[in-house]
């Protein structure tokens, strides 16, 4: 996605350069032209506006740098809470990575994660089991 | 007695640091495309109102893709509930009011497409 993007965007910003440089150009032309004539006839040269391709280009160039910035942003986060802590629930840190597959710094995790440590809720049977089969593998091990 | 904004702020509560992340996304990306814009302008050699038509042009555009191409895509991947799809559509997920989001753009860039439109028209024409 940020590949394309950036491409677009640089793709479009090569066409309005070039859009930029052919409309000083023309309006070099334009008044050299006039000055020119101006010495040779005295009768005032009608300024005429910007050729018609020269402004195709501009809009096009602009329309497509358009584009670009646009699938360029970083995607927009539900701002109702149960919709944002659903995602954060379904997701997890994948749906907050900025375009640069970077978590977020204000990415904070799951706001329930203090209901999934409740002390009361504490299986301490099985910790203890859990640890004198950890304390006898490692007798094993040492022998 | 509290009000019925209030109750319905304590019944569905919103997300602060979301709010300013995407209004602060959106305030980014307009500011950005003003002075493109501007540079736009300069080049085509507007003057007085076809300057800010053209500005005003481009902002709804602006927004139109955003809406586009970044808003209206998540609505499919994920099935919008019937209490958003009654407030207002998938906009209000993302934004508090729709009226904010179509109509900020137009003062967040005003400053930098003058600022960019004054200097590609000297530029152009000098």
């Amino acid at each position: 996605m940020m590949l394309i993007s950036k491409s677009i965007t640089a793709f479009g910003s090569l066409l309005l350069a070039h859009a930029c440089y052919s409309a000083r150009e023309h309006s070099t032309l334009q008044s050299f032209r006039a000055a020119t004539s101006a010495a040779l006839t005295s009768t005032p040269a009608a300024a005429t506006s910007l050729p018609i391709d020269i402004a195709i280009e501009t809009v096009v160039a602009i329309l497509v740098i358009l584009v670009g910035l646009v699938l360029g942003t970083s995607s927009l986060r539900p701002i109702q809470w149960r919709e944002w802590a659903g995602k954060i629930e379904r997701e997890g840190e994948d749906g907050f990575k900025d375009n640069n597959g970077e978590v977020n710094r204000d990415y904070m995790g799951n706001p329930f994660d203090f209901i999934e440590g409740r002390p009361n809720f504490v299986d301490i049977r099985k910790q203890r089991r859990e640890f004198t089969e950890w304390v006898k593998s490692q007798g094993e091990q040492q022998k | 007695m509290p009000s019925q904004q209030e109750l319905d702020l304590q019944i569905s509560p919103l997300v602060q640091e979301s709010l300013v992340h995407n209004s602060r996304t959106l305030h980014n990306l307009q500011s950005l495309t003003a002075s493109l814009f501007g540079v736009g302008a300069g080049i085509l050699g507007l003057e007085s109102y076809s300057g800010f038509f053209f500005y005003l042009l481009f902002s709804l555009v602006t927004t139109l893709l955003v809406y586009a191409l970044r808003i209206a895509p998540t609505s499919i991947s994920s099935s919008p509930s019937a209490a958003t799809a009654a407030k207002g559509g998938v906009l209000s997920r993302y934004f508090r009011s729709p009226f904010d989001f179509w109509t900020a753009g137009l003062t967040n860039g005003l400053a930098g497409f003058i600022l960019t439109w004054t200097l590609f028209y000297g530029l152009v024409r000098a």
